[in-house]
């Protein structure tokens, strides 16, 4: 049993998939929001924890600093439902940029704007400007079939190519971090649709939810485009596009989206991916020492 | 009367201390002859190697006492190699040494002890990703003498020796993860140069 929870894959992959489906279960079951949110509190934290170690305290290094990161991205979920779509923006706004101030000082006030750099804060800004489109929108009277998916196959498409652009670039915790996420938001996906597909209605993350997930995907991914030396620069920058394109595909792009019920989230979920494919493909490519995940 | 009381303390002290700094010689590390070397435990098999290239720092070597002798250095993080690209990748990367965040590991001593006549420890900070840990190294003075080639130019060769933990430093969660250490043993030769 402790070596089948030994194995990176399991904690990385297979468990926090299955606490995803899990999670989509509850949801399912009509369980308070508010529960449902704590739960994702308490399984982001897990994960965060396994992957980097308990909170060191002051956090010196920018890894240090991500678990506090998520612990504000927890008080500012709940905050965000309190305001209208114009503050709640406003809010996203602030609370990345600020995070990504507080990872990457050390970076900047290097003062190297060297290729890497330019990357990151090419992927940081998109990354806050997806986030400030997608998250705060108004919720519709009668939203279409993919609306509940459009935020969780956003994180799903960004942490999973964040994280194969982390592990090729030399960043290996991160990108364990980064599949955990992308495999939870997966997991509650994979349920959602099973329900679309018997006739039901999937069920959406509140916006305090969406808030908490999306913030701490952002923020290792911001991590990681500062700081893996390896990352390359085309991949971050695509990996930090599907939360535009979550926005697009509720907006001018939803026309691309077919009128056959079931398959609308399949299409809107390829539309929202094809950054995140197209990240895999170039850090696949051009990984510096081959496609070989792993410490060597 | 109290400024001249004043000034001739200060005089006093101002030749104390030529006094003392008369015994203390000044060497620059020089960093074409100098080894930082590591090794570490593999997980269940062996025994992996690393060194460090790029070593930048000073010595102060106080022969009559000691315990007034100094050492802060310096070394590059992007230096590192192992004798395996992908695996210098990592050891450059977050999850270890963070050159991009950290780009330098740096040593300062604190204290010097002297053991026998070329032999000592060196007790200082050693301070990587952010982190300071007080570690304390075995130093051998093997040999000081004028250079065959330039007898203008006076070396001073040293090999020091010490022990530090993956546990101290922000790497401990990354290398326990992947079987490495958590003891990493420390050899370093170095030559400097006398100024």
């Amino acid at each position: 049993m402790s070596a089948l929870l030994g194995n990176p894959m399991v904690t990385t992959a297979a468990l926090p998939l299955l606490l995803g489906v899990v999670m989509g279960l509850l949801a399912r079951l009509a369980l308070p929001a508010s529960l449902l949110f704590l739960l994702w509190a308490a399984l982001l934290l897990f994960f965060y924890w396994d992957t980097l170690g308990p909170p060191v305290v002051p956090p010196v290094a920018a890894s240090q600093k991500l678990i506090y990161l998520a612990f504000a991205g927890i008080i500012l979920g709940p905050l965000s439902q309190r305001l209208d779509a114009g503050a709640g923006r406003v809010l996203v706004i602030v609370a990345l940029a600020a995070a990504f101030s507080w990872l990457g000082w050390r970076r900047v006030a290097g003062g190297a704007l060297d290729l890497q750099m330019i990357a990151a804060l090419a992927a940081g800004l998109l990354a806050i400007v997806g986030a400030a489109l997608l998250l705060p929108a108004r919720t519709l009277p009668s939203p279409p079939v993919e609306e509940p998916f459009l935020v969780p196959a956003a994180m799903l498409a960004m942490c999973l190519c964040g994280a194969i652009a982390s592990v090729l670039g030399a960043s290996i915790v991160t990108g364990q971090l980064l599949g955990s996420i992308a495999a939870l938001a997966g997991g509650w996906c994979l349920v959602q649709y099973v329900a679309v597909l018997r006739g039901g209605e999937a069920v959406a993350w509140s916006k305090g939810s969406e808030l908490t997930l999306v913030f701490a995907g952002a923020t290792v991914l911001i991590q990681v485009a500062l700081l893996a030396p390896k990352a390359n620069p085309a991949a971050l920058v695509l990996s930090s596009l599907p939360l535009i394109m979550a926005a697009l595909v509720r907006g001018p792009l939803q026309g691309l989206v077919p009128r056959v019920r079931p398959l609308r989230p399949l299409a809107a979920g390829l539309l929202i991916a094809m950054p995140a494919m197209l990240a895999i493909l170039t850090a696949l490519l051009w990984a510096p020492h081959g496609a070989a995940l792993g410490f060597s | 009367m109290t400024t001249r009381k004043l000034t001739a303390a200060l005089a006093f002290a101002s030749m104390c201390a030529l006094a003392s700094a008369a015994h203390a010689d000044n060497y620059e590390i020089d960093g074409q002859h100098a080894w930082v070397t590591f090794t570490i435990k593999h997980g269940i098999y062996g025994t992996a190697h690393g060194q460090f290239d790029a070593v930048k720092g000073a010595i102060v070597m106080d022969k009559a006492d000691p315990s007034k002798s100094s050492v802060k250095a310096e070394i590059e993080v992007g230096s590192v190699h192992t004798a395996y690209d992908q695996r210098d990748s990592d050891l450059k990367g977050p999850d270890f040494f963070n050159a991009a965040e950290f780009p330098a590991i740096s040593f300062e001593s604190t204290k010097v002890e002297k053991v026998t006549d070329k032999t000592g420890k060196v007790t200082g900070n050693l301070t990587i990703s952010g982190v300071s840990k007080e570690i304390t190294l075995d130093v051998t003075l093997v040999n000081e003498a004028p250079a065959p080639w330039d007898a203008t130019l006076t070396k001073a060769a040293f090999t020091a020796t010490g022990k530090v933990s993956t546990a101290d430093f922000p790497m401990a969660k990354a290398a326990a993860g992947f079987g490495l250490g958590p003891d990493v043993d420390i050899v370093i030769d170095l030559e400097a140069v006398k100024k």
